[in-house]
């Protein structure tokens, strides 16, 4: 039920450029029902068509080919032993049974990983946990095997046995002294935001209120429909393939030379749509381990991780505790916002220095004003892991920034739309890192959305 | 008793890495007939990212988004690229292939100005075809430019080039800079319904009004709206990975994990507001991240505009609404009019 408008496009039109009606702009059409739906792929000027998605009729047939449909003669299927516990010391692996299990035909721990760590920024996470487990959802052992369901039940023949250490789930017990560290010997927090603008408590001393209040959000998943899925196989030249699930190949591509000491040329990573990303495909999981079982046994090997292990062994959306305080005029002006977040950061950095820098920089919202002093930390704490994922930051501090707007306006008796019409940015604005920003169209978003809507008082 | 409430959430969102390069190359091919084949390194994620490069690189060769094929996803064959994230495949891929594009094209400038008598600058491309500038009657079409380029000339019209946007990093003391070299704005307004026995939340109705630059592809933008919504309803009321005192999670699975249906989805209202930034591709800027954005806020106003209570945790399951409503009766008992926030 979506009404949908044709937006105007702002770019100006040479005279040559509209369309006439004597172009023949369908000459090309293999489409049987080009006499009466107009194709919006055949049009032109191409930009602003409505044209449909090249990929759309395979999804519609249930044609599309993702990852986890590929199959390739002798090929292998991985399962990963989880460690299912949050903090530990690993005395010893005992893979033994497991190998001796007819049909498993390698067993691998993070001892066989060249480069044994990974991350975009920090690399503080292990491709399989081989000293210490970080969180329940670490690898610790991985299996190929001719079924999955082999695979499966050798994981119930690994032996781990393991020395529990203290563990730190809450950020904020995390940044006290005394906390067990997560990394030893790095701090708990392990990156940290300052944005200053002017000064905030001049303006506290302007104001005429001053609003106060601290807001949480959860930790969530991505949930893609299609969940990570890969498959790793070796040609004779010792050229590397990897068939994936990965959103962001070249980065991918580099982290595999790195865990795998490897030359970027001799590494092919082919992905195809991918089935669900929202951040959460961004980097490599399981590559590494199935490239060296793959390397191990002679033959590809297929990783498809259970929606369990989307859960627990996947980045997820950062918690994020925000204290906001807010100093405004009479009018409804802001005059000042002191903001302070602080990000649950999981087990692993991942993208948490991405999330950090963007939640602190838009946490003072898309509105005027002079005095601004926002602070971020990101804290490791013995979970799964926290990383990209749709917004990096912007829909928790939009959260607390767009709850508190509302409380203001109803302390000062002003309606809700109406507030922000008096503190959004403009053309030429200056935003809380100090940068003029241009193409602003916050205004026209809002009063466009209430007269949509029917807001009281906007009703054209 | 079931309360209607109504809340506005409003937004401001980057376009790519902060700071940090983020660039995108990308090559394109006018082949002899005048179809075209781009070559990417980002990979198709859903949201429909080849069909708006298509259409770009279609725009800038003046042929139709059906007359380009676009290859992507495979590191041997195709261009490097920093992927789909941070809402810049729009904005820096599609800038990466319409500078790719300008260079195929400017071969065909080349070739098609002796053939018609005039300056490659008096050229310019739509409709399939090369025409003169102010004289359109003078025109020749595009593949039997191509094909003369290629097998008569042999100068095949092909391109290659990158793009990064333009920041300036931070200071590490002030964090004064330019982190991002544009930003994209929205308003939500969700309109919902409160049970104030039970603190069940429905979502009736969310108006989007969204900045993207130029709309490349209208539908695609509406596409990627309606889904940022379900996830920002998820966000609002339901999605919550729980864990128990030993760091294990409860409920790691889809029976236990709620996420909106099609049946938790409100009615949406898309619209697209008209905006031109400069340094996008033809006026585009990007629309991924941002529409899951504003709609928890949105949502967590118009409940308390039904009914009087604020949610500071999100999400705003049934029993945390039903304990706000519960604690402002409570305080509404104890003071005639009271005040969550502290006055000077």
């Amino acid at each position: 039920m979506t009404n949908r408008t044709k937006p105007v496009r702002a770019k100006p039109s040479s005279a040559s450029r509209a369309r006439s009606p004597g172009d023949d702009v369908t000459q090309r059409s293999n489409d049987p029902n080009q006499n009466t739906v107009p194709n919006a792929r055949q049009l032109t000027p191409a930009v602003g068509q409505r044209a449909t998605r090249p990929d759309g009729r395979l999804h519609g047939l249930g044609q599309t080919q993702y990852i986890d449909d590929l199959s390739f003669p002798g090929m292998l299927f991985c399962k990963i032993k989880r460690a299912g516990i949050a903090s530990a010391r690993i005395v010893r692996i005992d893979t033994r049974q497991a190998e001796a299990m007819p049909g498993v035909m390698a067993v691998i721990t993070g001892k066989d990983i060249p480069v044994n760590s990974f991350g975009p920024s920090i690399k503080d996470q292990p491709v399989l946990a081989s000293e210490q487990v970080f969180h329940a959802g670490d690898g610790v052992a991985a299996v190929a095997a001719v079924t999955e369901q082999i695979a499966l039940e050798a994981l119930d023949r690994i032996k781990v046995e393991y020395e529990p250490l203290p563990a730190v789930f809450d950020p904020f017990e995390a940044m006290t002294d005394g906390a067990p560290l997560v990394h030893p010997p790095s701090s708990n927090i392990y990156a940290t935001k300052l944005i200053k603008k002017g000064d905030v408590e001049s303006g506290f001393r302007d104001a005429y209120r001053i609003f106060e209040n601290t807001y949480s959000t959860q930790m969530v998943e991505h949930v893609p429909i299609e969940p990570h899925c890969s498959i790793a196989s070796w040609d004779a030249n010792g050229r590397l393939t990897i068939h994936s699930t990965l959103g962001r190949i070249t980065l991918g591509r580099a982290d595999m030379a790195r865990t795998l000491q490897m030359p970027i040329n001799r590494i092919r990573i082919v992905a195809t749509i991918v089935g669900g990303n929202f951040g959460g495909k961004n980097e490599i999981t399981q590559e590494p381990v199935l490239a060296v079982l793959s390397r191990k046994t002679g033959r590809p090997v297929k990783g498809t991780f259970t929606r369990t292990e989307e859960f627990i062994a996947t980045t997820t959306r950062h918690p994020i505790t925000m204290h906001y305080k807010t100093g405004v005029s009479k009018e409804g002006k802001l005059l000042a916002r002191q903001v302070r977040l602080v990000l649950d950061g999981g087990a692993y950095c991942s993208w948490s220095e991405t999330t950090l820098g963007k939640a602190c920089i838009l946490s003072p919202g898309p509105y005027n004003i002079d005095n601004v002093y926002a602070e971020a930390f990101v804290v490791y704490t013995n979970k799964t892991m926290t990383g990209a994922m749709r917004g990096f930051g912007a829909p928790q501090v939009c959260f607390a920034y767009e709850s508190q707007m509302d409380e203001i306006a109803e302390a000062l008796n002003i309606d809700p739309l109406e507030i922000r019409l008096r503190n959004a940015f403009t053309e030429g604005s200056s935003s809380p890192t100090g940068q003029v920003l241009h193409s602003v169209v916050v205004r026209d978003t809002l009063m466009q959305a209430a007269q949509r809507f029917g807001w009281k008082g906007t009703e054209s | 008793m079931k309360k209607r409430g109504r809340g506005i959430a409003c937004m401001w969102y980057p376009i790519g890495f902060t700071v940090t390069a983020n660039p995108s190359a990308a090559v394109v091919k006018v082949n002899e007939d005048g179809t075209a084949t781009v070559l990417t390194g980002t990979v198709e994620t859903g949201q429909g990212s080849l069909t708006v490069i298509g259409q770009i690189a279609a725009e800038e060769l003046g042929i139709a988004t059906d007359d380009v094929h676009v290859v992507s996803a495979d590191t041997d064959t195709t261009p490097m690229d920093t992927g789909a994230i941070a809402s810049r495949t729009t904005y820096v891929t599609g800038n990466a292939v319409r500078l790719a594009a300008a260079k195929a094209k400017e071969i065909l400038f080349q070739v098609a100005a002796p053939m018609l008598g005039v300056k490659p600058d008096q050229l310019e491309a739509c409709h399939r075809r090369i025409l003169v500038k102010n004289y359109p009657q003078r025109s020749i079409g595009i593949g039997e430019v191509a094909n003369h380029a290629q097998f008569v000339l042999g100068q095949p019209a092909l391109g290659s080039a990158s793009f990064n946007p333009s920041t300036v990093a931070l200071d590490p003391q002030t964090g004064q800079g330019k982190p991002f070299a544009t930003y994209v704005y929205a308003t939500q307004i969700a309109d919902v319904l409160v049970d104030d026995e039970t603190g069940e939340v429905q979502v009736l109705r969310v108006v989007a009004s969204h900045d993207c630059g130029v709309p490349i592809n209208p539908m695609l933008v509406e596409g990627q709206i309606e889904g940022g919504i379900s996830m920002g309803v998820g966000f609002a009321l339901q999605e919550e990975m729980l864990f128990d005192s030993k760091g294990l999670q409860r409920n790691p699975n889809l029976t236990n994990y709620i996420m909106p249906t099609s049946l938790d989805m409100p009615e949406i209202e898309v619209d697209i507001v008209s905006n031109y930034e400069p340094t996008g591709p033809f006026g585009a800027k990007g629309v991924g991240e941002p529409t899951a954005v504003p709609t928890a806020a949105a949502i967590i106003n118009a409940i308390y505009n039904a009914v009087g209570a604020r949610v500071y945790s999100l999400p705003a399951t049934p029993e945390k609404v039903l304990a706000a409503i519960k604690a402002k009766k409570a305080q509404s008992l104890q003071k005639p009019k009271p005040k969550r926030t502290a006055a000077r």
